[in-house]
């Protein structure tokens, strides 16, 4: 992907959608690389036995996905600063979780460039699960 | 940490003692994680092989079966000793929750190129009995003397 | 067909072609992922110093964790993490089962964290067997680890699979 500037970007404008569908198999690779082994991932008698419907998807992974998004679209010179979510609906394995942005803000500030995100994931209902916010720097074309 | 073995405190057909595990889910995707072998074969009770092997029930992984019997010999070496050689044959299958026994028995007590071997039988055992991963092992010891 | 499989003289002469060479940083933090899943607590896999004081260089890798892949995208298998490399035996297996036949590994030294070994495998050994099954092929490899630094053999392993 071309390297994204601050004067391409406008409020209100969406970043490239990012798409995720997790294998039960994702989700112990994510146990591996995440080091938590919470059953509730992949034990279905034990996320069963907790009150759950089945196997969900960890909120970290989530927030991860929301910060591959964030990647993605800032290139090799933009930078986060910060990112995060609230994990208020459940997402589960072998369904699609799309990973969305909204600019909401730009401004200049001490000669950085910075923008302001809403950033979530959502079903494919459309609900969102994983509402949060984030600001990332953009390089400048001057 | 128990306490340094030496070649002269074994004997030919003493067992050692017994190392056992039961492992619930939890410890195979742990196990997934430590040795990078992601098989859903040993986690995902929805993974389209269980039904064509004739398992009803996930199965422990041959190589964790092998650890168990790593960890007996590298008890019995303790940190002085050192473990030249081991390995084995997975000949059954393992069932997730199952408690395995592994254990061990003293086959030979040689001298060779300036260490004191200790050769074994070591193997894991399934809760009937059956010894599902057998195979052998030599460990060198240090001497008291 | 899986039934009319027969081990050819073109496999046959694959037997100890040495693979490209593959590297395997064994790092601390990996070393007490393996202990973690072999359920281990000896503090030796675990606590550094500790381990120093008992002579060892560091935390020393529990027996079975050769072999732990270095996973690089599009270089390794997906799920069970070996590397596909270039050089080391071809061979077309149309059996679908595959099975853990069977470890060996002998050691020439302890492995610890911070060795960096480069390793080469070959193929060793082909057999076919018949059984209930159908035919059963058994493939064991033979796999040569070296110490980068210092160019000693630090450990062999054999390991065979089966498939059917």
């Amino acid at each position: 992907m071309a390297q994204v500037h601050f004067e391409d970007v406008k409020e209100g404008d969406e970043i490239p959608q990012l798409k995720k569908n997790c294998s039960t198999q994702q989700l112990v690779l994510w146990a591996a690389g995440s080091g938590d082994f919470y059953q509730i991932h992949y034990d279905k008698d034990f996320a069963q036995a907790t009150g759950l419907k089945g196997l969900i998807v960890h909120g970290a992974l989530k927030n991860a996905f929301l910060g591959q998004l964030l990647h993605d679209w800032i290139g090799e010179a933009g930078q986060v600063r910060r990112f995060g979510c609230s994990y208020r609906g459940m997402d589960e394995p072998n369904q699609d979780i799309l990973c969305r942005g909204v600019v909401t803000k730009k401004y200049s500030e001490g000669g950085k460039h910075f923008v302001e995100l809403d950033v979530w994931t959502e079903k494919p209902d459309g609900k969102k699960t994983s509402p949060g916010t984030a600001l990332v720097t953009l390089p400048s074309k001057n | 940490m128990a306490d340094q073995v030496y070649f002269e405190d074994l004997s030919v057909g003493q067992e050692l003692p017994p190392i056992k595990i039961a492992p619930d889910k939890q410890q195979l995707v742990k196990f997934a994680a430590g040795s990078g072998d992601f098989n859903p074969l040993h986690f995902d009770e929805n993974f389209p092989l269980l039904k064509p092997m004739g398992l009803t029930e996930n199965i422990v992984h041959g190589r964790f079966k092998y650890a168990q019997v790593g960890r007996l010999v590298f008890a019995l070496a303790g940190y002085k000793g050192r473990v030249k050689k081991f390995g084995v044959s997975y000949r059954g299958m393992d069932m997730l929750n199952k408690e395995i026994t592994a254990g061990g028995v003293v086959t030979a007590k040689r001298q060779e190129g300036g260490e004191n071997l200790v050769d074994l039988d070591v193997w894991t055992m399934d809760v009937e009995g059956k010894k599902t991963t057998p195979g052998t092992a030599t460990v060198a010891l240090p001497s008291r003397r | 067909m899986a039934d009319e499989f027969e081990i050819t003289d073109e496999m046959r002469a694959q037997i100890g072609v040495d693979s490209e060479p593959w590297t395997y940083e064994v790092t601390t933090t990996s070393v007490r992922m393996y202990a973690r899943g072999i359920g281990t607590e000896d503090p030796i896999h675990y606590d550094v110093d500790f381990a120093k004081s008992q002579g060892f260089r560091s935390i020393v890798a529990p027996l079975g964790y050769l072999g732990t892949p270095v996973y690089l995208p599009g270089q390794n298998d997906p799920t069970f993490g070996f590397p596909r490399r270039a050089g080391g035996p071809r061979l077309n297996i149309p059996m679908k089962g595959l099975l853990d036949g069977g470890t060996e590994t002998e050691y020439l030294d302890v492995i610890c964290a911070g060795d960096v070994l480069v390793e080469t495998s070959h193929l060793a050994d082909l057999k076919l067997r018949d059984s209930a099954r159908g035919k059963m092929l058994f493939i064991t490899n033979e796999s040569v680890y070296k110490n980068k630094e210092t160019g000693q053999v630090v450990a062999k392993q054999r390991l065979t699979s089966i498939h059917y």
